[in-house]
């Protein structure tokens, strides 16, 4: 009686082991509620990187490829493509029988004359690469063949619907794109058609019945949410269900991970720093020992636990360890700076800058950040303290977001700012132009001052070559000399956190969280 | 009375009138106070990737940026007074259809909750000078001391936390649902819904000021003569404290809630924040933020204008309500 009770309940056990285990099939229908901090600005995503306007438009436009959650290329606009021995030409082969959302027949011409009209021109990202083009060209209504000056090893990245979404040339024709009505009432080629925009409030896209893949939700809406610890409220009573990274207070994360009705997606396949930029142009900081001390005096680890909630790790080196492949142990930060107050001090004497009666050098740092941004608030604080151990004054200058920038890169009136940079997918998108020598004066490009022939070589190198051992080999020979120069001092590599309730199935298929929405469906 | 209309017309142009120089004052400094600011709007609005200096050139020229202050400030008062308040250099679009847009939906909650704060504050100051000293009149305190000391957003996130959050009877987000689609008096029901929470926080601080300020009006009105003589006369008490006594105490509330429409416009800036609503206060927030100055000056010419207008039609009420008031 007994074994067969025992057999009874493993059956029971088993059966409902096996159901739990089978995959759901998607289910058509409902309306997926996205949050949003702010409005877009516009809904060509031609014209802009800003975030909210790729979270919205990402569903709208198509690039030729996007990248998967593993960080591959899949086929988007394009089914598949060729490169050239010499990297020189890409030849791609586009989906055939697309439809613009108005019904008219997408074609080769439409990416050309995106390309060469509105990306290339407008779209901050995708002009890095277009400024390396010889030419776009259409072979055939499903041909198109981009052909390069010199080989750009990141370009393919650069080809996805946030860098280059595809836009109807039948509709741009003509216009400035950076005022074309169509810039509000969108038509593309995506999984989403355009319906409605309450500014303020609301961006409304339905269901594409023509698009290629199989589309579940009848609606994607997004959610204007202004408040931070609001929209996560709006997460749990069930208002909204996602909010991407970009939105999400990381000080709420502990408490999401432990409701039961939320799903966290931790890390992102993008990498992302935050730094230390050090202003090389004024004395001490132009002494690279000075500089060197300060690396060893800032706490990387006490950043990460208290001002980053343990959502990122400290920093190993100048390009960060996102890119393990572009990562070298003889640059690492935690061989050659490790934190040592000790030694600290003594780089600040040999360097001459001894302390004074009250024990305190003869230094007065200003200390610039965004005072929007709570982690950075936090490490500022943090970085005042750890520098006080060795005898330097930090002054603490907090500001708002567009003083900041003329302060750090149009003046350069400053001595140490804090920085976060994402990298694009790629160093040469996102880190280059931090370390490449450059004029001042333009915003997000080069606020240290440093300037070195060696590394602008190895860097447009790096940038050049497609093979990845060899560029390996290039950063590791650059990353060792920014880690002795220390021009910026990288403080952590951000760990990403997306968040959306369970119901919400079938998310976080691609790299972004904006990305992908055609295979999201609501279990009921 | 026909001469009586037309002399209150005259009043109320000749005060238009007036409120011409100050609006262009209103722009001229708001003009300058932006414009002297640290803080580029072309390096805002590009974003964090770098480009070239000849689009930088091109943007700065297409939004007047490259153009010396003064000749701004003229074209701008210019176009202003032919009605034109420019493009939105972040939206690209007529500052005039962004800000309206958002501005009805800001005057809808102000509306609600200057009604409720009314309504509430003059029902509270009424019975509480009804029965000075009485137990309603110690709570009548109690709530008012409370509305002084609390401030609106913070007031805003616990009425969240507790219909929104633990209760779940109303939204915490938005003007209307947005996983329903409702239309006609289903619609007007949604947005009704969606005001409660916003509203009660936007109007509390302003119920309190009515109430105490209803609750002096009326005890130093009841203690008239008049009010003497109308009970004399044997009118009922509801008479008495209505129509002659709240009638005489009006004036000074009537004059504070016209006082305070600036601060409830300022106020609902927080609200809006907290509630997600979509009106002019979160606007003005971005606009500051992104330095997109023909919106931001947009915004406040209008506002200005609006209090301006409100401010009239509060001394045109003095004589409806106080027939020895004459213009």
């Amino acid at each position: 009686m007994t074994i067969r009770l025992l057999a009874l309940v493993l059956t029971v056990l088993l059966t409902a082991a096996t159901g739990a285990a089978a995959p759901a099939q998607p289910q058509s229908g409902g309306a997926a509620v996205v949050a949003l901090g702010g409005d877009p600005e516009t809904l060509n995503l031609g014209i802009t990187t800003g975030y909210a306007v790729g979270a919205v438009a990402a569903s709208i436009y198509s690039g030729l490829v996007w990248i998967d959650a593993r960080g591959d290329f899949q086929p988007d606009l394009a089914t598949a493509w060729t490169v050239s021995p010499d990297q020189l030409t890409y030849t791609f082969t586009l989906r055939q029988n697309v439809k613009w959302h108005d019904g008219r027949p997408f074609g080769a011409a439409d990416v050309k004359y995106t390309m060469d009209e509105i990306t290339g021109k407008h779209h901050g990202r995708f002009r890095t690469a277009y400024a390396n083009f010889e030419s776009v060209s259409v072979r055939s209504p499903t041909q198109v063949v981009i052909r390069l000056r010199r080989p750009y090893a990141p370009l393919l990245r650069l080809l996805t619907v946030f860098d280059s979404p595809i836009l109807a040339r039948h509709l741009y024709e003509g216009q400035d794109p950076t005022r074309s009505p169509r810039n509000n009432e969108p038509v593309g080629t995506g999984p989403f058609k355009f319906r409605e925009w309450a500014r303020g409030d609301r961006v409304v896209l339905e269901r594409n019945p023509d698009y290629w893949n199989p589309v579940y939700l009848d609606r994607l809406i997004f959610r204007i949410i202004p408040n931070a610890a609001l929209r996560v409220t709006a997460l749990e009573v069930g208002e909204v269900d996602q909010v991407m990274d970009f939105y999400l207070p990381k000080t709420d994360v502990d408490r999401l991970r432990r409701n039961p009705a939320i799903r966290i997606r931790l890390g992102q396949p993008i990498p992302s720093m935050g730094f230390l930029f050090i202003n090389t142009r004024r004395a001490p900081l132009d002494n690279v020992k000075v500089r060197q001390a300060l690396a060893m005096a800032i706490n990387r680890v006490q950043i990460v636990t208290q001002a980053m909630g343990n959502l990122a790790r400290p920093a190993r080196g100048p390009f960060g360890d996102g890119f393990r492949w572009a990562f070298s142990p003889e640059a690492d930060y935690n061989r050659l700076y490790p934190l040592s107050v000790e030694r600290a001090n003594a780089l600040l004497d040999e360097a001459g800058v001894l302390r004074g009666a009250g024990g305190e050098r003869p230094v007065r740092l200003r200390l610039v950040y965004d005072s929007a941004r709570a982690p950075l608030v936090a490490a500022a604080a943090i970085i005042r303290d750890n520098l006080r151990a060795v005898g330097i004054t930090v002054e603490l200058q907090p500001m708002d977001r567009a003083v900041m920038i003329e302060r750090v890169y149009t003046r350069a009136d400053y001595e140490i700012t804090l920085q976060t940079f994402t990298s694009g997918g790629d160093p040469a998108i996102g880190y280059h132009r931090i370390y490449a020598s450059a004029p001042p004066g333009t915003p997000f490009v080069n606020a240290t001052g440093y300037s070195n022939a060696e590394v602008d070589r190895l860097l447009q190198q790096a940038a050049e070559v497609a093979d990845q051992t060899a560029r390996s080999r290039l950063y590791a020979e650059v990353g060792k000399i920014l880690a002795r120069d220390v021009p910026t001092l990288v403080l952590f590599d951000e760990i990403g956190v997306d968040a959306a309730r369970t119901s919400l199935r079938g998310v976080w298929t691609g790299a972004e969280a904006r990305d992908r929405w055609d295979a999201v469906w609501i279990q009921k | 009375m026909a001469s009586g209309g037309l002399t209150l017309r005259r009043y109320a142009a000749g005060r238009l009138l007036q409120a011409a120089p100050l609006l262009l004052g209103v722009v001229v400094v708001n003009f300058l106070l932006i414009a002297l600011a640290p803080g580029d709007p072309v390096a805002t609005l590009l974003g964090e990737y770098p480009a070239p200096p000849e689009y930088v050139a091109r943007l700065r020229q297409e939004f007047g940026l490259d153009q010396p202050i003064p000749v701004r400030l003229a074209l701008y008062v210019w176009n202003v007074a032919r009605g034109n308040l420019g493009f939105s250099f972040a939206y690209r679009l007529p500052v005039a259809q962004l800000v309206v847009e958002r501005l009805v939906n800001t005057f809808l909650l102000m509306a609600t909750a200057l009604t409720l704060a009314a309504a509430l504050g003059v029902g509270l100051g009424v019975a509480a000078a009804r029965r000075p000293g009485s137990g309603l009149d110690a709570a009548s305190t109690g709530v008012s001391l409370a509305g002084y000391s609390i401030p609106d957003f913070w007031l805003a996130q616990l009425l969240v936390l507790l219909f929104a959050v633990a209760l779940g009877w109303l939204p915490a987000q938005g003007i209307r649902s947005v996983r329903e689609e409702y239309t006609g008096l289903a619609a007007a029901l949604d947005v009704g819904r969606h005001l409660i929470l916003p509203a009660l926080a936007l109007s509390f601080r302003y119920m309190a000021l009515i109430a105490r300020l209803t609750r002096a009006s009326m005890l130093e009105a009841m203690s008239q003569d008049f009010i003497l003589a109308a009970r004399a006369r044997g009118l009922p008490e509801r008479l008495v404290l209505v129509q002659h006594g709240l009638r005489n105490a009006a004036l000074p509330v009537v004059t504070v809630i016209g006082y305070n429409f600036a601060f409830v416009l300022a106020g609902s800036a927080l609200v809006e924040t907290v509630f997600g609503w979509p009106g002019v206060g979160r606007l003005l927030y971005d606009a500051i933020l992104q330095r997109d100055t023909p919106v931001l000056l947009g915004i406040l010419l209008m506002v200005s204008a609006t209090v301006v207008v409100v401010n009239l039609l509060v001394d045109l009420l003095y004589a409806v309500l106080d027939p020895r008031v004459r213009y």
